[in-house]
């Protein structure tokens, strides 16, 4: 779910740029750091970011009948970490503005928090507070969550920006939260089973990849690996 | 890459400003742009949402009918979301119509349409490959601009595998129930991102044997930007914010 271009007064589209920045630049640091240790990284950055932006253009079943797509920051952020999903996620939300019309360029710090800032700390969070309980609830939840932390986000952004006039930012919060939640939360669902069945897969296809990215340890390959065959 | 994956890519790369500098269309569309979210929506946005559709249809040749289809989608976007601005919450019922919430919503659908029309018209006379190796004269790291190319250079590629597992899988009914879709949408990511870090594992063997030292610059073909282009859009923008105050004050 991305704000549409010019959708934001111009004052809420620049503070949010404002919002986002210092983690997109956190993020570009840390890209330029491992880039420079490693020249080889950036090919493999390249790969992610691509996966990135076809994760997002996939169709996944929707509640009402039809087919939605994942956001993809869940996963990306299971696999490449926060700091890195806000370099790769602002360029997936330029390309997304520049190739599809989806988005936009002044709503593009806006979108950037909520699907490259907030929804991926908040997945990791997630995921770092339950990967003791298990590679699949915590895969899971980071999916999951951050599907609707960038929902959620994204209804705040649109309450400040356009506050009920009596109900206020709480009534406009309501307002534009109900008008998605229908899809959204089921999206929301579906994006944390989808997370949990490609991360299986991958445990079975690419265990030494997941090992490098530090997704899985070495205890769990072989383990993991049986369960997906099973 | 294929018209269904990118069809405003295409269009920027067989339309009439394809030689043109980026330059050149970023002064017009982004300064219509800054136009259609600065100036008062109402008349500023049908203003500008004239300018940007008229060249959209006429010299940047991507055609009136074209026009309309490719801003199809974002404005299906942007009018449910203004729905909200009909009702209001609270009070003795707890949604009602709220009268004036039409002219709000109404200015919104207005200045996002004319916004989405000047995205168009960049996005379908510039090509990414143009905009990409050009960030890094406006601050953005070289190693992240790179990054950025090397997407751009796989994602078509990933796009058309996605496209060939699904149209494998719908053939085995791989999209017969929800459960099977799931599975199905899982199975692609899967595939993708074996074959994304393939590619990229390739890609770096085939640099790595032409004496990669960690620098993907390549040579844009660069024409000059045009002065007289520049000064037309610059005269163009001033008409714009012009009639917009003057309309605006004959309203008043």
């Amino acid at each position: 779910m991305h704000i549409a271009e010019g959708f934001l007064p111009p004052v809420h589209a620049a503070a949010w740029t404002v919002a986002a920045a210092p983690f997109v630049v956190h993020g570009v640091r840390a890209v330029v750091r491992q880039v420079r240790e490693d020249p080889d990284s950036k090919l493999l950055l390249g790969a992610a970011g691509a996966f990135t932006f076809v994760l997002s253009a996939l169709k996944i079943p929707s509640v009402t009948g039809s087919s939605s797509h994942p956001t993809g920051t869940g996963l990306g952020t299971v696999l490449f970490r926060p700091p890195v999903m806000a370099v790769l996620g602002t360029i997936v939300l330029l390309f997304q503005a520049l190739l599809l019309a989806h988005g936009g360029l002044t709503t593009l710090g806006a979108n950037a928090f909520s699907m490259a800032v907030a929804g991926p700390w908040i997945a990791y969070g997630a995921y770092r507070a339950t990967r003791r309980f298990g590679l699949a609830i915590s895969v899971f939840l980071a999916g999951a969550l951050a599907n609707l932390a960038t929902y959620g986000v994204t209804t705040l952004q649109l309450a400040l920006a356009f506050p009920d006039p009596t109900g206020g930012i709480a009534g406009a919060v309501a307002k534009f939260g109900s008008i998605f939640a229908i899809t959204q939360i089921p999206l929301a669902v579906v994006e944390g089973l989808l997370t949990v069945l490609v991360v299986r897969l991958l445990a079975h296809n690419s265990p030494k990849e997941l090992l490098r990215l530090g997704v899985l340890r070495r205890s769990e390959t072989t383990a993991t690996a049986e369960e997906a065959r099973s | 890459m294929t018209r269904r994956d990118a069809p405003l890519e295409t269009l920027a790369h067989t339309g009439p400003w394809r030689e043109r500098h980026p330059a050149d269309k970023a002064v017009l569309a982004l300064g219509l742009l800054v136009c259609a979210v600065a100036l008062p929506p109402w008349p500023g946005a049908a203003v500008v949402g004239t300018v940007a559709l008229v060249l959209l249809a006429g010299p940047a040749g991507v055609g009136p009918g074209r026009a309309v289809r490719l801003l199809r989608a974002p404005a299906a976007f942007i009018v449910v979301g203004a729905l909200p601005l009909l009702v209001a919450v609270g009070g003795p019922t707890v949604l009602r119509w709220d009268p004036a919430g039409l002219a709000r919503a109404g200015e919104l659908v207005g200045r996002s349409l004319a916004a989405t029309l000047c995205l168009l018209l960049f996005a379908a006379t510039t090509p990414l490959a143009d905009v990409l190796p050009r960030l890094s004269r406006l601050g953005v790291p070289p190693a992240v601009t790179e990054v950025a190319a090397l997407i751009y250079r796989l994602l078509f590629l990933l796009l058309d595998t996605a496209r060939t597992v699904r149209e494998a899988q719908a053939g085995r009914l791989g999209f017969a129930t929800r459960g099977a879709a799931l599975r199905s949408a899982a199975g692609q990511a899967g595939a993708v991102f074996v074959r994304a870090f393939d590619r990229a594992r390739r890609l770096d063997e085939g640099l790595a044997l032409r004496g990669y030292g960690g620098d993907l610059a390549v040579d844009v073909d660069a024409p000059a930007p045009s002065r007289r282009f520049i000064a037309s859009s610059v005269l163009l923008l001033a008409v714009v914010v012009t009639t917009t105050l003057l309309l605006r004050l004959v309203i008043a």
